[in-house]
Order: structure tokens, then C-alpha cells, then sequence
């Protein structure tokens, strides 16, 4: 299977001398194109910088990281910021929104950067999203006048906009209620169906046991891994006692 | 623990501390300098004319002069303490050679005097009464500033040869606003010179009391005594002496005005963002329930620091430059006595500084009250509206790049925010603006319409002569052959009274002649054209109290005659009293006549003025520029730098706030720009969009300082403009300048301090400001 992203002996530190601290710790990962992920660990393991690292918003202290055929590692800051642009979407937890933007406005923004001129067919295909996730009224709406589901909604909108190769989530349920939750890991889902990368880092069984393969982070490093089946909306209780088991196994 | 809080914070913001400080004591050491400047002028005026024992009243006077009549009313009027009367020998400036430099091209009457017996004295630099021995010649002050003679320089009038002995200081004339310049020489000298020039009397009076000036000129008027040449009162002398430094002081006093506003801009802008970082921690305080008194307390106590220290700083400078500001007054006026006082009126100036900083950082601090416990604590941010430009939306932008639309976008959304940048943006481009529209039009041909002088290159002065009829028409007839000039006209001065509405009567100088031949400006009406038609200059319309279309009634051959004023006009020729009319009149003396003359090759006007000079030796023949020159020269000079001090220093503030601003609203701004950054906008999207802020906000700054400064500015400099008696007043613009140069040195400005600015938001981590 053809690889999309993949992490060779990363570590990334933080804090200067006696006080620094490896976050990420020679950890070495591949995420398969097309592959539902999740990655679980408790506060602190790792898992945000991880992705950080992954999608090139951070630098690494050693290793590297390829995204298709490409060394992130080794590439500029203007290079790294079109591959995020024009080829990843994220997802966070709070869905980080500019204020003085609706939410339409606010969902095309990545794409109006280079295809200002096609105004109108983006903006289509926003409204088209924003219909698909159930948020096709708030079109005009300022982002202080929706709730946190629409606002995360809006989000996975603005993360797909691009036809992006992979999604990144960073606990994007985190911050809703369960009902909210579920509703939008039914769209991560979808998205994955139609062949787009998911990787969501989160603490959440439920989440994690909607993935197809998770795998659990300690002090840096990836600890343990549990390979699931495609979910098809059946044995979810199941999935999680799995994903559970396995938390408790590793002490998470 | 008050120490420790100011220091932390100083240390975190080095660069918003230092810049608000450097405002505190340049607002400071202004405040300080108008102060010592305003004592040292009033006590080193006050010295000087004590001293001298300036005259109360003075009546030139040329011709005749009654000895036994003047004496006989000076011994009845009771007002009268002192009377005496002084030769003033004036000799052409061709004829003063001092050193090396002859005096050919002056446009003063230059003259000669003795040294006073009993008052109006003239001193020298240590503010000494001058003793003048044989053969030696004291030079006004203003020659020793322009560099025309030093002390021991041969000097040499109409032939006779003196020493250049010393420069003296005169309380009546030693202001370039003043006509005339007196020269000192002994007595036995003077006798000696007595026939080589014309003399005029300076009728001098001193009273007991300065407050019954009013009445006794009313009296000396009534007298009918001689009156042949202006009169000069002492109020006049003083103001004459003041003017020059007394602008440069209100310069002064006007810029500390702005640079406290600044001030107060920068301080309120800090401020309030330092509330909007610490919103989380302000609504704990408050929540555990701290006075907010105790919260202010802790914010004022800094600023306490940073006044304190700038205002010291400030009072430092000001010691420091205090003497190069101060040069000028002592050598027209020598030492103030006062001067120890000036030091302490700087330290009160300076307190009223740190007071109203210290008033408005409370002031600011009251919005604290309106922080809501609950709010802060929830989101830790207040929920700021944003209003407006609904329609503005990136939806529907098919206009602007999107980097410069979000930047548009942002100042639309948060205009409050910006309102700050705009109001310092808007202040700067008034003054650039300002100054330089006033020296455009100060310095242009068609202003001296406004100060009374018509558009003429030469001007031919018979005065002080006798048969001034003659010799005008004598002149007029080779002009009228000349073909080289190509247009002119004669102008006399004749003295008629005027009957005043309570019955008295007072002298009005009318000039007769064709006004329509070299027009002026007039500030409402038209000229005269029928012969029952006056003009009036108009500090003589105000002193009348006559508006357009009033009559006034002259006495003309005995008889009365009624006119209409049918226009007023500015006027700085012949103290400001003038007026002027077109009847024909054959009786009354003529005090002096001019002739005025253009050019038809304007290049030839030196040639022009020295041939005429060689035929008609008794009169004094100028080159209009150079009248304008000599006249406001210092004044067109000292307005041009201050229009590029005026440049200087709005770009200076332009680059300092645009700088403080953007720091400011980078680090109000991490979030949004880390998620612009996770997005995938690269650090140069990010810059753009800062310039388009900026840019957008420097925009409307700049359309809105010309909107001002071409209206209030203009009234404003219209003000200043007044003081010199001239009252119709537009500006003069010089559109490439204004509207494309000193924009375009702005956006420089505001660009660079952009980047500058902004350069942290490169460094801005998308981890550590989104939170996962």
C-alpha cells in the first residue's frame, strides 16, 4: 500500500540544556493513503506535537518526515505552508476561526489565496459542503452567532475545501457534547469513504473506536497499536471495550 | 511588590515603554522650553525697555518742526512726565559703508543719531547706557546678526570716516519688523554730518501714568501739533519687539500640544491593550474581590515610573537646549533679571505635564469598571462587537487579493482599534501639510497682495524731500517715455482728518491715486473708483469701526465731505493705517509720494533701478522682491524650516506609532495569525496583510489631515498670518508636494514601520498558540 505520510525516528524537544525534555522521541510512524487513523495517549504523551511535526507546522530536531514523495524536513517554510494549503486540511478543537469573517468567508479562505478569480464556483462548493454537514443556513452568519457544533462543522467545511489528501484532527470532538460528537465523526467517516486520509489525535475511546488502527503514545515514543476493522456502524460496543482494554493495558 | 510588577513589565515591553517615555519627555522638555523661553523673553523685554526708558509716545515727524509750541503742550498736559526731541539723520544706505559691505541694497531707512539726554537711550550689549566718543560709530544689532560689520571695522558715511565701536540695542527700532535703524555717533559728529541726508524729528514723550496713553493721544491729535510721519506707541514697541520670538514660542506651545495628544494616544492605546491581555486576570482580581481601585493602583504605579522619568529627562534636555533657543533674545535683548524664575516656571510646566499624563492614565483605568466578572473569567477575552461592512464579505470579493482584502476587511471590522493609528495618521498629515501650504503661500508672488503691495517689480520713493510734487512728476515724465517699462502708476500720501462719530477728529493717511493699475488683494469690497469712494486698510477700519459701505466724512480745503468705504483690505506698509481713495486734491501737503512701475523683461530691474538712481538721486528706488525679502525674508525663511522640521518630525511619529501599533496588534493577534499560518498563508501573506492595514489606515489619514489642513489648518494659519495684517488669507498649495511627495514619503514611512513591525510574526508558532 502506497504510504502518505511517513515520521523516520523523529524527535522534537523542547526547553533549553538540563531542562530539556524530548517530547517526541526518536518515533518513527506510517500512515497508509486513504487509512482512517487515530492516535491515543494521555496529556503530555506527544500526540499534538506529533501532528504538528507530521503536517509540517512545526519543525523536528532530527529525523524526517515525507508527505507522498516529499521530505518535509527539508524544505522551507513558503514550501511547507503551500503543501498545507494546497494539500491538508485540520481540523481543531477549537475551531480557530477569524472573527471579523462569516462563516462562509471563513471556510473559502484558504482556497481564495490562489483562485481568487473563481470567486464564485468556491463559493458553490462551500455552500455544497456546508449543506452536506447540515450547516447550509449559517452561510451569512458571524462565527460568535453559531453554536460549538456548527462551529466545528464549519471547520471540517474549511478543511475540505481544498480537496485535501489528508485531514488532520486534533481532538476535534473535544470540546462538543456527545450527541455533536458522534454526529461529526459520522462526516469524518464520509470523508474517509471517499478515499480522503483521516489522522485524528485524541483521548476519547469512542472516537478512537471509529478508526480503523490506533495507535497509543507514551513518553515519545508509540508504544502499542490496534488494528481494527473499517467501521460499518455495527459492534461499536465491541470496538470500544477493544480500544479500552488496551488503554488499561498500557497504563493510559 | 510594586517594584517587582513594573520591572517584570518595563522588561517585557522594552520597546512600548521606551517610545511612550520618549513622548512624556520630548511633551515635557517642549512645555519646559516655552516656559523658560516666555520668562526670559517678557524679562529680558521688561529689562531692555526699562532700561532704555523706551518712549510712551512717539510722533515722526519731517519737515518743520515748532520747538516753543510742542514744549508750551508738553508743560500743560498734566499726562506728560518727560518730553524730548531727537534728530534721526537719514542717509541713503548707498551712501553707509561698513567694512566691506555698503549698505546700497538695504530697504531700511538707515539714520543717525545722538545719544539721548533724557530717555529713549541706546545701549550697548552689556545694557549699558552708550558713552560715544569722536570718531566712533555704534551699528544696530541686526548688522552684527547678518554678519555685515564686526567691532573695529573702518566704516564710512558720505565720506567721513568712523570706527565701528560697538553694536548698540535700540527699544524703538531694533526688531526687523521696524523700518528704521538708528546709528549712534557723538554729538560733535553728528554736527559735522548734519547736511548730508534729510532729517526727520522723533517727537518723544514719556507720561506718568502708561494707562492715560489713550487720552493723550486723543490730545496730542487735537493739538493739531506736527504729525508729519507715523505715530508709534509703546504698547506697539513692545509687541514689535515680542512678535519674533513670541512666534517661535507659540510654535513651541503648539507642537507640545501635539505631542501630548500623541502622548496621551500612545498611552491609552497600551493601556487598553494591556487590559485586554490580562482580562482573565483583572476578572479573577475583581472576582476575589480587590477594589478596583487596588487593580488601577497597580497599572497607574507604572506609569508613575514612566512620567517621572521622562519628565526628567525631559527637564534635562530642556537645560540643555534652552541656550540656543535663547540666543536670539539675549542679543536683541540681553539678559533677563528674571531668569533664575524661568528655571522653576519649566519645573511647573513640566508637573502640569506629569499631572495631566498621571489625570489621564486614571481616566483611562475607569474601564475597568466596565469589565464584566463573568465575561472575563468565561472567555477571558471581552466579546468585542463586530460591527459594520457586513457587505464587504470575501464571498464576493472579486477586487482585492485576498491578503489585501483581509486587511481592508480587519480595519472595517475593529474601527474602534484603529481609530488610534488613524487619529496619530490624521495629526501628522496636518502637519506636514500645514506648514509647508503656508510657506508655499508666503513665499509666493500673488501674498504680497494680501500684505498691500501689488504685483510691480520697481518701486521709486520720494520722501523726506521738499517740492515732492515736482520731482514726482519730474520722474514720471521719463517714465512715461521709458518704453521699457510697461506699466505704472504714481500713489501720494497726503494727511486729512477724519471727523470721528463723538466729534473729534482724528488723522487718516490717504493715498490718491490710481489703485486698479497694480490691484491688491482686497479682504471684502473693491477698490475705490468714483471719487466719493475710500478703501480702508484694515486695522484702520477697525479702529474707526467702519464696514463696507459705512460713510466716513474727511475734512478736505476746510470743507467736509462724505465717503463711502467701499472696500478693506490688509495692509503691512506704513504701520497697518492706511487707506486709500481717487479724488483729485491740490491742497493739502503731500508726505511722501511712490511711484510703481513693471517691467516688460523683469530681468532688467537691477539695470533699471541703477539707472534711475543715477539720474534722480533724491529718491529711493527698490526692487520689490527684494523689499519682500528684506521685509519677511527672516520669516519666509524661519517658516520653511520649520516646514521641514514639521516633515521630519510627523514621520518621525508616523514610523514610531506605526511601529507600536503593529507590535501591539501582532501580539493581540497570535491566534488568528497561527491559524492563518496552520491554513497554509505564508509569512509574507501575512506581512501583506499588515501593509494593506496600514496602508488602507494611512489612506484615510492622509485624505482626512489635507481635508483639515486646507480648512482648519487654514484658519489656523490664516491666524498666524493676521499678525502680520493680513486678513483675507488662502493657501497657496504646491499639489506636487502635498499631494504626491509627502504621501508618498508617508507610505514610505508607515511600509517600513510596518515590516518592522511586524517581523514578529514570523516568529509566531502555530503549536504554541493552537491549542489542540
Amino acid at each position: 500500500m502506497k504510504k502518505i505520510i511517513i515520521g523516520d525516528r523523529i524527535t522534537k524537544s523542547f526547553g533549553e540544556r538540563e531542562e530539556q525534555r524530548n517530547v517526541l522521541d526518536e518515533l518513527s510512524i506510517e500512515i497508509n493513503e486513504g487509512e482512517f487513523v487515530a492516535i491515543m495517549g494521555a496529556s503530555g504523551s506527544g500526540k499534538s506535537t506529533l501532528m504538528f511535526a507530521l503536517s509540517g507546522m512545526d519543525e523536528v530536531n532530527s529525523g524526517k518526515v515525507v508527505f507522498g514523495d516529499r521530505d518535509l524536513s527539508a524544505m522551507g517554510e513558503n514550501e511547507l505552508s503551500d503543501i498545507r494549503r494546497t494539500k491538508m486540511g485540520f481540523v481543531f478543537q477549537q475551531p480557530i476561526m477569524l472573527k471579523n469573517l462569516n462563516i462562509i468567508d471563513n471556510i473559502i479562505l484558504p482556497m481564495m489565496r490562489d483562485n481568487r478569480k473563481n470567486v464564485a464556483s468556491i463559493s458553490d462548493k462551500a455552500r455544497a459542503l456546508m449543506k452536506r454537514v447540515g450547516i447550509g443556513e449559517l452561510e451569512e452568519h458571524d462565527i460568535t452567532q453559531v453554536s460549538g457544533g456548527q462551529l466545528q462543522r464549519a471547520g471540517i467545511c474549511r478543511a475540505l475545501i481544498n480537496n485535501p489528501k489528508i485531514i488532520f484532527g486534533d481532538e476535534p470532538t473535544g470540546a462538543l457534547n456527545s450527541k455533536s460528537a458522534q454526529e461529526i465523526m459520522n462526516i469524518f467517516s464520509e470523508i474517509n469513504e471517499e478515499g480522503t486520509t483521516v489522522l485524528l489525535v485524541t483521548h476519547d475511546a469512542k472516537v478512537a473506536a471509529r478508526t480503523e488502527r490506533v495507535m497509543f503514545m507514551r513518553d515519545g515514543k508509540i508504544v502499542s497499536e490496534l488494528k481494527l476493522s473499517k467501521y460499518d456502524g455495527t459492534n461499536m460496543d465491541t470496538r470500544i471495550e477493544k480500544v479500552t482494554r488496551k488503554m488499561i493495558e498500557l497504563g493510559i | 511588590m510594586y517594584f517587582r510588577i513594573i520591572g517584570n513589565d518595563i522588561l517585557k515591553n522594552k520597546m512600548i515603554t521606551l517610545v511612550t517615555m520618549i513622548f512624556v519627555a520630548a511633551a515635557a522638555m517642549l512645555v519646559s522650553l516655552a516656559a523658560i523661553l516666555t520668562i526670559n523673553l517678557s524679562g529680558a523685554l521688561d529689562t531692555l525697555m526699562t532700561k532704555s526708558k523706551t518712549p510712551h509716545f512717539l510722533q515722526m515727524h519731517s519737515g518743520e518742526i515748532d520747538h516753543a509750541r510742542l514744549t508750551s503742550f508738553a508743560e500743560k498736559n498734566s499726562n506728560v512726565d518727560k518730553f524730548q526731541v531727537i534728530e534721526f539723520l537719514n542717509i541713503d544706505g548707498s551712501e553707509i559703508i561698513l567694512g566691506e559691505n555698503s549698505l546700497v541694497d538695504s530697504v531700511q531707512d538707515n539714520g543717525f543719531s545722538t545719544q539721548s539726554e533724557q530717555f529713549d537711550y541706546l545701549l550697548d550689549l552689556d545694557g549699558n547706557i552708550i558713552n560715544v566718543s569722536e570718531g566712533e560709530l555704534y551699528v544696530p544689532i541686526s548688522y552684527m546678526r547678518d554678519n555685515i560689520t564686526k567691532v573695529g571695522d573702518k566704516a564710512v558715511i558720505s565720506g567721513q570716516e568712523f570706527v565701528v565701536a560697538g553694536f548698540l540695542r535700540d527699544s524703538q527700532m531694533n526688531s526687523t519688523l521696524s523700518a528704521s535703524k538708528r546709528f549712534l555717533v557723538s554729538e560733535n559728529d553728528y554736527e559735522k554730518m548734519k547736511n548730508l541726508g534729510s532729517i526727520e524729528h522723533l517727537i518723544e514723550f514719556r507720561l506718568k501714568d502708561l494707562s492715560a496713553l489713550g487720552e493723550f493721544e486723543t490730545a496730542y491729535a487735537a493739538a493739531e501739533l506736527e504729525a508729519n510721519g507715523p505715530t508709534v506707541t509703546y504698547t506697539l514697541f513692545k509687541m514689535m519687539n515680542a512678535l519674533s520670538d513670541g512666534m517661535m514660542i507659540a510654535v513651541i506651545l503648539f507642537v507640545s500640544a501635539l505631542v501630548v495628544a500623541i502622548t496621551f494616544i500612545c498611552i491609552r492605546f497600551t493601556l487598553l491593550s494591556k487590559m485586554e491581555d490580562d482580562y482573565h486576570e483583572i476578572g479573577v482580581m475583581k472576582a476575589i474581590g480587590l477594589r478596583i481601585s487596588d487593580i488601577k493602583r497597580i497599572y497607574l504605579v507604572k506609569y508613575v515610573a514612566i512620567a517621572t522619568v521622562g519628565s526628567i529627562l525631559g527637564f534635562g534636555l530642556s537645560i540643555l537646549f534652552k541656550g540656543i533657543l535663547l540666543e536670539n533674545i539675549r542679543l536683541y535683548m540681553g539678559e533677563a533679571e528674571n531668569s533664575s524664575f524661568a528655571i522653576l516656571f519649566g519645573i511647573i510646566g513640566i508637573l502640569l505635564v506629569l499631572f495631566s499624563i498621571l489625570l489621564y492614565v486614571n481616566g483611562v483605568l475607569k474601564h475597568f469598571r466596565k469589565i464584566s466578572v463573568v465575561e472575563a473569567i468565561r472567555f477571558g477575552t471581552s466579546q468585542e462587537k463586530s460591527s459594520g461592512a457586513k457587505r464587504f464579505c470575501l464571498n464576493r470579493n472579486w477586487l482585492f487579493n485576498t491578503n489585501i482584502f483581509l486587511g481592508i476587511k480587519d480595519v472595517l471590522t475593529r474601527k474602534k482599534l484603529y481609530a488610534t493609528m488613524l487619529a496619530v495618521l490624521v495629526v501628522s498629515s496636518f502637519i506636514i501639510i500645514v506648514p509647508q501650504n503656508l510657506y508655499n503661500t508666503i513665499s509666493s508672488k500673488s501674498f504680497t497682495q494680501y500684505m498691500g503691495i501689488g504685483d510691480y517689480d520697481m518701486r521709486i520713493d520720494i520722501q523726506q524731500t521738499s517740492n515732492i510734487s515736482e520731482k514726482t512728476d519730474e520722474i514720471l515724465k521719463e517714465i512715461s517715455n521709458d518704453r521699457a517699462i510697461s506699466n505704472y502708476a504714481a500713489l501720494t500720501t497726503k494727511i486729512f482728518k477724519a471727523k470721528m462719530e463723538d466729534g473729534t477728529e482724528e488723522n487718516l493717511k490717504v493715498e490718491l491715486g490710481d489703485h486698479s493699475a497694480f490691484p491688491i488683494a482686497y479682504s471684502g469690497g473693491k477698490a475705490p473708483v468714483q471719487e466719493n469712494e475710500i478703501a480702508l486698510s484694515s486695522i484702520n477700519a477697525d479702529e474707526l469701526n467702519k464696514k463696507i459701505g459705512d460713510r466716513i466724512t474727511l475734512v478736505i480745503e476746510g470743507e467736509e465731505k462724505d465717503f463711502s468705504v467701499s472696500g478693506i483690505y490688509s495692509d503691512i506698509t506704513n504701520g497697518g493705517k492706511t487707506a486709500k481713495a481717487v479724488f483729485t486734491d491740490n491742497s493739502a501737503d503731500i508726505m511722501w509720494s511712490i511711484i510703481i512701475a513693471e517691467l516688460s523683461d523683469t530681468s532688467m530691474v537691477d539695470n533699471k533701478i541703477s539707472e534711475y538712481l543715477s539720474k534722480f538721486g533724491y529718491a529711493k528706488i527698490s526692487n520689490v522682491d527684494e523689499f519682500v525679502t528684506q521685509t519677511f525674508g527672516s520669516t519666509i525663511r524661519s517658516v520653511e524650516t520649520a516646514s521641514y522640521a514639521a516633515v521630519a518630525v510627523s514621520l518621525i511619529i508616523t514610523v514610531l506609532i506605526t511601529l507600536l501599533f503593529m507590535k501591539l496588534l501582532i501580539a493581540k493577534d497570535r491566534t488568528s495569525i497561527a491559524a492563518m499560518k496552520a491554513l497554509g498563508f505564508t509569512k509574507s501573506d501575512i506581512r501583506i496583510q499588515y501593509m494593506s492595514r496600514s496602508v488602507f489606515v494611512l489612506i484615510i489619514g492622509i485624505v482626512l489631515g489635507t481635508l483639515l489642513a486646507n480648512t482648519l489648518g487654514e484658519l489656523l494659519a490664516g491666524a498666524i498670518i493676521s499678525s502680520f495684517g493680513a486678513d483675507s488669507f488662502k493657501f497657496t498649495v504646491n499639489p506636487l508636494s502635498a499631494y504626491l511627495l509627502c504621501p508618498l514619503m508617508m507610505v514610505c514611512a508607515v511600509l517600513i514601520a510596518t515590516v518592522g513591525g511586524t517581523s514578529g510574526a514570523g516568529q509566531i508558532k502555530i503549536s504554541e498558540n493552537i491549542k489542540g
